[in-house]
């Protein structure tokens, strides 16, 4: 399995702790990662609502250049995965646009032609590595109460992020996390409000306060069952529940207390990698306290 | 009086402006000019409203006055008032079949609002259509065929009951035919009724009684209509009846219930209790007779394990030989009562419906209620038993929604409005929210319990909750949402949420819906003959349609439709007898060979074929008219009355003399294409002027050599149009429509032809909107086709005209 | 009415207002004001310009759940969406926005990496970033006009 590797702006800028554990992960199950000189993807959240032209022919050059390698692309990211999955179903499907991208991008040589796909790494683990693969390399559990939190960007709207599964009656419940987190033995919790937003984007255009109320919401939600953990799949969901937690902290005195963990990094506790090589150095909550006290051989 | 043949034509044209309909659109006056000289019309009128009195005297008038022998009337479509005006014809001594219309109004006036002159000139394009095949009708005679006083209802909630006692009272016998295990429906699961709030099985099981034991009414339960076969009067109907192990012995003593081991949810009670497997639906239940669910018992295949029933019954009425039954039936009329069920809101994942035990939906809350329900009519909420305090409902839940139902359910709102009044009488300290969009009160007294619910404190919030959350702990609910009318975010906790469902059709309607071609909605729903003046009648005759399988309506309206179609039922059983439209098939012995291909395609099995003697005859009674034969029979043997090969080429004829290259001619059969352009009308759908209606019965008519003969007179597209597969109202007659136009393309791509140019559509009855898409793309054909392209359709076909396309290597 | 391409505003004529979507808004929970079925309204009303000037419109955090409750099937994000590209045309960007957006116009990405970056992902036995080209980057930008709008 050979990816073009998507990192975004932030994880390898703020967050490589989550880069270093995608590649170790990765490694362990097989999965090769190509670095390309993508550009920022562009955010679906600030470019996009300035400027829709713009947006897309930013998103095509990265989808052109994963195309000239003949690489499908794995995003970190759940704001990535929607631009560029965005990008790549619309000028699949609209002839003009297409036409109009690519006259904008061929002074610098690229066309794009709608040859890959565009997968986030919680879709390329369960579909292309397969649950099986990653449970038999489960070398340690973590009984710790986790909540997930799979964000907005990762599955809505759902005729474009996953038009297959599309159904006019009944709404997309996402289930990758819950099966990938299932298969390593995490011990997911259920809370109220599961699907609503974290917050970041108004946080990170208009106000941060603002944001971190809403993720005060779904905080209270999951303290409300105990939960000890936060897993999610986006950099920004990650910064957005591990500041506001201090800022509300600060701010009412409240402490939740949970550690957010992205995805890979759960899985490398899983696979009992290096915790150097975690990345843990950045997170504001700490995560030491929760796991010297949980973990278990399996 | 009929007048001899030998007469030419004296053609009275008669043009309707009816009011502005007509010549708000195109001028009347200019075509009424134009057809007083075309051959053969003696006199052409424009009319106010041909329709009227005063306008059907004229007819009548001109008619003895000027000697006309044939009449056209061109205004609205056919299917409204040709029995109109064929009455007046004959009225003024002037056979009925020398009749035409020209469709001047739904498929003309109506359809192209802003484009006069294209109006205009297609309204005289379709007059003389018309006359030139005015000239070669000729006068029939109908066949009488005799009706059966006996009536089959499927389906036996109230609006089946109701019809079943109105007709047995008139003195027919009457079938009923239900499927489940007694009859009474959704009425009978219900608590109260608005706006009387009259407990509803208590008014009901009067009535069932009566079902029961009404001498006229064989009661067919655990029934179900397997075959239909036959016409208006005579249908021969299969029902198989399975078995319920229980002789009618039974005293309803329930002594088998008490030592039966097997547990079953109680789908009367919707799940929320238990049965056994033998067992009686409902106390009130017709008949009482109980019945074992062979799904529960522990004894199949015919070995009885068990026989702790059998052990516990006094009367030694239980018989676990009994067997499955078929009943053959002849009826003369049908009525259709599959009702309804209710929308399943699991889909709508934000609501929590199936996860929070507390979220139910609004029939759940009436057994709830119901004394005879699952909790002895105490208002408890499934989670922890308690009473509880703060109640909320939530309207439109798969109704008014492109994610469920589109349409609105008609009862939702109403019986929310009891079910808050009656919560509040029986327990006053309850707090009671409705959260809704619009509240629709519309009936007799439904204003006025809306208001009371209003002055009696329940809160009405215009704001349906985005999502609703549960607190584990307690079980209560959270209802998040916005209070438009103050603009205002809110979150209200309740101890139980109900949703006010829509309601759809039956699922196994679908089934009813396919044993007797009937037509329905997008939405599942049965469709009427007309919205507004047959909303009985299905398009089919002798079949007619009742309660909620035709919308979604309250008892009042059920039971006025059951009553309306009885008595539908009633005139035609009443005479005895109906006269057969004159349009079915002739073969001429003299031509006929015997070869038999006719009778293979027959959908009703009418054509006999003696293979001594080399002949085919049709068998008048059976045959429906569709005209699928014809076009089969190599050799045109076989004549459609009334709608000869001869009147049809005649219609192409006119409209090919001038202008062919631009026109799209399109054949639309009666029962779905035809009254789908007709819809597009009624809806005011816009589309190109370009295209021409020929009206046949069935698309199964349309002979490969119209079309062949159309693109020999440079006609631009050819639109063969009829009802979809699976629906064509002679069964499957329009199997044999796909297979000649599969066969026309292969031809015309062998002779270099744009197969584009000839188009096969599958369009029913309401899909107005996309008869007037199928037009809009054709025209697109029409503008991109060369003068090249044209004569190369003239030479091909040109002389080349066979009798049938069998003969290219089917 | 008239609404640029990117949004279909016959669907507009479809919202009976039943307030699923600001019910379940992020936005409208956090921002006092914010009211996507309130925009919605605006703009079948009164047409895009009187939904440009609301000072509460760049909150939307683009999640998205508005279109999957609705029961008519409306993007309501793709309108609001619509609606801030129409105003960012008429110069009403909010502050971070503005810069964000610079920040890609000038060099290909929202962040840059820093001196003590460089040396964590050197601990961490990351390769350094390979770098984007800020030449083909601006170029496509100035081609689609953002620079221009940016000023």
């Amino acid at each position: 399995m050979n990816y073009a590797f998507f990192m975004g702006c932030l994880i390898p800028v703020k967050y490589p702790g989550f880069e270093s554990a995608t590649r170790e992960v990765a490694q362990a199950l097989d999965i090769e990662l190509a670095d390309l000189e993508f550009s920022c993807c562009p955010s679906p959240t600030v470019i996009k609502l300035v400027h829709y032209d713009s947006w897309l022919a930013l998103a095509a050059r990265n989808l052109c250049m994963a195309e000239e390698q003949g690489l499908n692309i794995l995003t970190m990211c759940n704001g990535c995965t929607n631009t560029l999955k965005e990008a790549n179903l619309v000028l699949k499907k609209e002839p003009a646009l297409r036409k109009k991208v690519n006259e904008t991008l061929r002074p610098w040589g690229r066309e794009f032609k709608g040859e890959i796909e565009v997968k986030h790494l919680l879709d390329v683990l369960c579909e292309d590595v397969g649950l099986l693969a990653i449970s038999k390399r489960v070398k340690r559990h973590f009984p710790f109460r986790l909540a997930i939190h799979y964000g907005c960007h990762f599955y809505r709207p759902p005729r474009i992020m996953y038009p297959d599964r599309l159904s006019p009656s009944k709404s997309l419940v996402p289930t990758q996390m819950d099966d990938v987190l299932a298969a390593v033995g995490m011990n997911i919790v259920p809370y109220s409000r599961r699907l609503l937003c974290c917050g970041s984007a108004l946080g990170t255009k208009v106000d941060i306060e603002a944001a971190n109320e809403i993720a005060r919401e779904k905080l209270g939600h999951m303290a409300d069952r105990q939960v000890q953990a936060i897993s999610v799949g986006c950099p920004s969901c990650f910064e957005q529940f591990d500041r506001a937690q201090v800022l509300l902290r600060n701010k009412h005195g409240q402490d939740f207390g949970m550690p957010v963990f992205y995805i890979s990094q759960l899985l490398g506790l899983a696979f009992d990698i290096d915790r150097e090589k975690l990345g843990f150095s950045e997170h504001r909550i700490k995560v030491e306290p929760l796991l010297d006290g949980q973990a278990r051989q399996s | 009086m009929i007048r001899p043949m030998g007469e030419s034509p004296k053609i009275g044209v008669y043009v309707c402006h009816c009011g502005l309909n007509i010549d708000g659109s195109l001028d009347c006056e200019a075509v009424a000019r134009f057809a007083s000289a075309l051959d053969g019309v003696v006199l052409a009128r424009d009319t106010l409203y041909t329709c009227s009195d005063p306008g059907q005297e004229m007819i009548k008038n001109d008619i003895r006055e000027h000697g006309l022998n044939r009449v056209v009337v061109a205004s609205c479509t056919p299917r409204l008032h040709e029995p109109t005006f064929r009455a007046a014809c004959t009225a003024a001594g002037l056979n009925p079949y020398l009749l035409e219309m020209a469709n001047i109004r739904e498929h003309c006036s109506w359809v192209h609002l802003h484009d006069r002159k294209g109006a205009t000139e297609k309204a005289k394009d379709l007059v003389k259509m018309a006359v030139a095949r005015v000239k070669l009708l000729e006068p029939q005679v109908e066949t009488e065929v005799p009706i059966m006083r006996k009536a089959l209802v499927v389906g036996g909630g109230v609006a089946g009951i109701q019809s079943s006692l109105d007709l047995a009272d008139s003195g027919y016998k009457v079938y009923l035919v239900e499927k489940e295990a007694s009859i009474g429906g959704r009425m009978a699961q219900i608590d109260k009724t608005f706006p009387t709030m009259d407990c509803s099985i208590c008014i009901l099981a009067p009535k069932m009684s009566e079902v029961g034991r009404h001498p006229n009414i064989e009661l067919l339960t655990l029934s179900e209509v397997e075959s239909v076969e036959g016409y208006i009067g005579n249908f021969r109907i299969r029902v198989r009846k399975d078995p319920r192990y229980v002789s009618k012995e039974c005293t309803s003593c329930g002594d088998c219930t008490h030592d039966c081991p097997q547990h079953m949810p109680n789908e009367f009670d919707l799940g929320l209790s238990t049965r056994k497997a033998i067992y009686s639906p409902f106390a009130q239940a017709v008949p009482a007779t109980y019945v074992i669910d062979m799904n529960a018992c522990l004894n199949k295949y015919g070995i009885v394990a068990c026989d702790k029933c059998s052990q516990s019954c006094r009367h030694k009425c239980i018989d676990f030989s009994q067997q499955q039954e078929v009943f053959e039936l002849e009826v003369g009329t049908v009525i259709v009562c599959t009702g309804s069920d209710v929308y399943d809101p699991t889909s709508l994942t934000e609501l929590g419906y199936g996860r929070f035990p507390n979220v139910i939906t609004s029939l759940e809350f009436e057994r709830l209620i119901n004394a005879a329900g699952p909790t002895g009519g105490h208002l408890i909420r499934p989670s922890d038993k308690t009473v509880p305090k703060r109640v909320a409902f939530l309207q439109c839940i798969g109704s008014r929604s492109k994610r469920a139902n589109p349409y609105c359910s008609n009862i939702c709102c109403m019986n929310t409005v009891k079910d808050a009044l009656l919560i509040r009488e029986h327990w006053p300290d309850t707090k009671i929210y409705v959260f809704y969009i619009d509240i629709r009160a519309f009936g007799k007294g439904f204003e006025d319990l809306f208001q009371r619910a209003r002055r009696e404190g329940v809160s009405f919030i215009r704001g349906i909750p985005g999502e609703i959350i549960q607190d584990v702990r307690t079980g209560n609910l959270k209802l998040i949402g916005e209070n438009t009318l103050l603009s205002q975010l809110y979150q209200y906790e309740v101890d139980m949420a109900i949703l006010s469902v829509g309601i759809e059709p039956r699922k196994d309607s679908a089934v009813v819906k396919r044993l007797l071609s009937l037509p329905s909605m997008a939405d599942g729903f049965f469709m009427e003959a007309h919205p507004k003046l047959r909303p009985v009648d299905t398009p089919t005759g002798g079949i007619f349609l009742a309660g909620c399988a035709e919308g979604p309506k309250d008892i009042k309206d059920s039971v006025t439709q059951a009553s309306a179609a009885a008595s539908r039922a009633n005139i035609l059983m009443s005479k005895g007898k109906v006269t057969v439209e004159a349009i079915t098939a002739r073969i001429d012995p003299d031509v006929c060979t015997g070869c038999g291909a006719c009778a293979k395609v027959c959908p009703y099995g009418a054509i006999l074929v003696d293979n001594e003697r080399k002949r085919a005859q049709v068998v008048e009674a059976a045959c429906a008219g569709c005209g699928t034969c014809s076009p089969e029979c190599a050799f045109g043997a076989i004549t459609m009355r009334h709608f000869s090969d001869a009147q049809i080429l005649a219609q192409i004829d006119a409209l090919a003399e001038n202008g062919a290259r631009r026109k799209i001619l399109a054949f639309c059969c009666n029962w779905c294409s035809y009254a789908g352009a007709d819809f597009a009308g009624v809806s005011r759908i816009q589309y190109p002027a370009e295209i021409r209606i020929i009206r046949t019965m069935c698309s199964g008519r349309v002979n490969p050599r119209f079309v062949e003969h159309a693109f020999s007179k440079g006609i631009a597209a050819v639109l063969v149009s009829g009802c979809h597969p699976g629906d064509c109202h002679y069964i499957n007659a329009n199997l044999q429509t796909d297979k000649r136009v599969q066969r026309l393309w292969k031809r015309m791509t062998r002779l270099g032809l744009d197969k584009d140019r000839l188009r096969l559509a599958w369009i029913s009855a309401a899909e107005g909107m996309r008869f007037s898409q199928e037009i809009s793309a054709m025209k697109e054909i029409v503008e991109r086709l060369t003068d090249d392209e044209i004569q190369r359709g003239i030479e091909a076909f040109d002389g080349k005209e066979r009798h049938s396309s069998k003969e290219e290597g089917a | 009415m008239k609404t640029p391409d990117l949004f279909d505003e016959e669907l507009l004529y479809e919202c009976y207002q039943c307030a699923r979507c600001t019910g379940s808004c992020p936005a409208a929970l956090a921002v006092e004001g914010f009211n996507p079925r309130n925009i919605l309204l605006k703009c079948l009303r009164l047409g895009v310009e009187a939904a440009i000037t609301d000072e509460k419109l760049w909150c939307c955090t683009t999640c998205h759940v508005c279109e999957d409750r609705c029961p008519q099937i409306i993007d309501v994000t793709d309108l609001l969406m619509t609606i801030m590209n129409e105003a960012a045309k008429k110069g009403y960007i909010p502050d971070k926005v503005k810069a964000s957006t610079e920040m890609i116009l000038h060099t290909g990405r929202v962040l840059l990496v820093s001196k003590r970056v460089a040396l964590l992902r050197k601990r961490l036995g990351l390769k350094p970033l390979r770098p984007v080209s800020v030449e083909e980057v601006e170029g496509i930008l100035e081609k689609t006009g953002l620079a221009v709008l940016m000023g």
